[in-house]
């Protein structure tokens, strides 16, 4: 999967617990989960989830504690692929 | 250190779908969520809990100066006494316990951790539409004796927010939090 993909699979999760919707005009790497889209932290589980979901992975209470920004997922997301 | 945590209890509903398949498991251990899950009201129980971490977390961060992690099941958690809207327990995070203390509003819930048992706390509890950091800012201002118009709120690099005088940071000890409706601070009156 090339990145451009993943990054739109990863934006198309995440959109529905963005609070700031302009944070997603400029999604890529460098974009923060909370600084950026002001995702709520109880939904940063449900981005996790609907990443497991998606990508068919599973992701373990250590990969989950630094997935706070779209380059971290991008990274745990592609290591756990590299793995299957 | 002491750090604080507020939830909304409508905007919870809507925000978050806690009977998904995984949402309990990720956040809470087996204890935790039997204890969710056997309340009263389940729902109240998950977010009280939640809010005891999410309070812990921000004291403990604060304390070690901290980068960010998203590790709920790090912090353990443990109810001590259950009177009708206040709710006593600790949190334990490694070899680190801290205590907590748990309002339980109609429309609400607030929790204030803290490393030592300690009273001499104040909090405040906004609706939305008010500015809580200003209210941050008169209390520092009263506290320290320091022209308000000169305090303002900054984040650290770990995105710890502190608050700074005349380019010099206050060495005082409070937290922020925000959900929904509502905004709060707690400021601890001893350390400053």
């Amino acid at each position: 999967m090339s990145d451009k993909e993943l990054l739109e699979k990863l934006k198309k999760i995440v959109t529905p617990y963005v609070q700031d919707k302009e944070g997603l005009e400029n999604f890529d790497e460098t974009t923060d989960f909370i600084n950026d889209l002001q995702i709520n932290s109880a939904n940063l589980v449900d981005v996790v989830l609907d990443v497991e979901d998606e990508f068919d992975i599973e992701i373990d209470n250590d990969s989950m504690k630094d997935m706070l920004s779209v380059l971290d997922a991008k990274n745990i997301i592609q290591f756990k692929l590299a793995g299957k | 250190m002491i750090g604080n945590d507020i939830v909304d209890f409508k905007t919870a509903a809507l925000q978050s779908n806690w009977q998904r398949r995984g949402f309990l498991k990720k956040l809470f251990s087996e204890n935790e969520q039997s204890l969710i899950i056997n309340s009263e009201f389940p729902e109240r129980g998950l977010w009280l809990l939640w809010a005891m971490k999410e309070a812990t977390y921000k004291a403990h961060q604060r304390r070690f100066k901290l980068p960010r992690s998203f590790n709920p099941k790090q912090f353990n958690c443990e109810i001590f006494s259950l009177e009708n809207t206040s709710v006593l327990g600790k949190v334990q995070n490694q070899d680190f316990s801290y205590h907590t203390q748990t309002y339980i509003g109609e429309d609400y819930l607030h929790c204030i951790a803290s490393q030592v048992q300690q009273k001499e706390i104040t909090q405040k509890i906004l609706t939305h539409s008010k500015d809580i950091k200003q209210e941050l800012i008169l209390a520092v201002s009263a506290l320290k004796n320091l022209p308000k118009a000169k305090i303002s709120l900054k984040k650290d690099c770990n995105f710890i927010p502190y608050l700074i005088s005349d380019e010099t940071s206050i060495n005082c000890d409070f937290s922020l939090s925000h959900h929904g409706n509502f905004s709060a601070f707690v400021l601890s009156l001893t350390r400053c």
